[in-house]
């Protein structure tokens, strides 16, 4: 009896061991995202691309976790000032503008994505695909209507911020994005809405059968800025 | 008893694996590697459970050993640059198929016989009502 008890107990925990294995590899398997290519070579250069990914991320957070030490150790430092307190409220709000820091608001959130039609049905299929133009002209206008936060993608956009073109994917920030682009902004949820009136940029789109969808929100959070604004030439003038 | 330890540990295991956190991407081959070593043992165990020679002390340092080796040996693997894992896929799931063809042999000859005897019953209850009338 206690034998058999002992190999229940014991085959409980190889499952157990095992189920748990499989559960956590599927789950990672899928978080990375990753389309399994029969190309061997193609596969390595992914798990290294992955890899060094992932070791950016894990140097970020130690870099977020710094900055926070760095906050705290200037707020208790400019406690008992007020000349100090006032500088250090102006950093936040400087912060704030460059996109240094999370925002959230009301807003409207913008989907441009490539046209679903068959590319041998039109003339360019050139005219179907969401490009970098699309993107800088929409980011224009809603500037112009006065956002004060837009991001892409969760890409966000601040002073040094440049929108190309990278073949078949838009290069933002350096950083590689693909469609559908998702464009949020904050700023006066009407006055952005404008965007999508008659003769305006989202028509004229939809005109070349690309998906625009514009949507009003109350609830909008944008990223900051995940890279390092560096001024080197630039001197303030006396 | 021990299908209900299993279901126990199955049912445990895929609660917390849903929950628990995700490992990091560099580590991810060795857990996949491990997992084959494992599931290899355990076919090899259902395999040994037929042929009778079951024995519980080699079933459950195989299942551990193998898959702590198999993790061992790809990191050496990695370290010398070459892809010893890819030699621990093919050992691994050819056994694997190996086990499983005897499984299914032993599986497919059961139930044969039991077809055959129902088939003999319905013959020989067809023979005493033809003796009958």
């Amino acid at each position: 009896m206690l034998n058999k008890k002992v190999i229940s107990a014991v085959l409980g925990i190889m499952c157990f061991a095992l189920t748990l294995g499989i559960c956590v590899q599927i789950r990672t398997v899928k978080g990375t995202n990753t389309t399994v290519s029969n190309n061997y070579e193609e596969n390595n250069l992914r798990a290294e691309v992955l890899r060094y990914k992932e070791r950016y991320d894990n140097k970020y957070k130690e870099l977020e976790k710094a900055e926070k030490e760095l906050e705290k150790e200037r707020q208790n430092s400019t406690k008992d000032n007020s000349a100090l307190e006032e500088k250090e409220a102006e950093i936040t709000v400087g912060n704030k503008m460059i996109g240094l820091t999370d925002v959230t608001g009301a807003g409207v959130i913008v989907t441009l994505s490539d046209s679903k039609k068959d590319s041998s049905s039109v003339l360019n299929p050139s005219t179907l695909l969401v490009h970098d133009v699309d993107i800088l002209s929409v980011v224009n206008e809603l500037k112009n209507a006065g956002a004060e936060a837009i991001s892409i993608n969760d890409q966000r956009i601040v002073p040094t911020t440049g929108i190309s073109c990278g073949g078949n994917i838009i290069d933002i920030n350096g950083e590689k994005v693909g469609a559908p682009f998702v464009i949020k902004e904050i700023g006066l949820p009407e006055q952005l809405a404008g965007l999508s009136r008659q003769g305006g940029y989202l028509e004229l789109l939809r005109g070349y059968s690309v998906e625009a969808e514009l949507k009003k929100s109350n609830n909008i959070t944008i990223p900051k800025y995940t890279g390092v604004i560096t001024y080197k030439y630039a001197q303030e003038s006396n | 008893m021990i299908f209900i330890a299993i279901l126990i540990g199955c049912i445990l295991g895929a609660l917390i694996g849903m929950n628990a956190p995700m490992i990091s991407y560099t580590y991810s081959s060795y857990l996949a590697i491990a997992i084959i070593a494992a599931l290899d043992s355990v076919f090899g165990g259902i395999t040994s459970v037929i042929k009778k020679n079951f024995d519980l002390k080699i079933f459950v340092t195989g299942f551990f050993g193998n898959a702590i080796l198999a993790i061992l040996l790809t990191i050496l693997g990695q370290k010398l640059n070459v892809d010893i894992y890819l030699a621990a896929i093919v050992v691994f799931v050819g056994r694997m198929f190996v086990n499983l063809a005897i499984i299914r042999r032993y599986y497919v000859d059961k139930w044969l016989e039991v077809f055959e005897k129902r088939k003999g019953k319905v013959k020989e209850q067809n023979q005493e009502s033809i003796e009958e009338k």
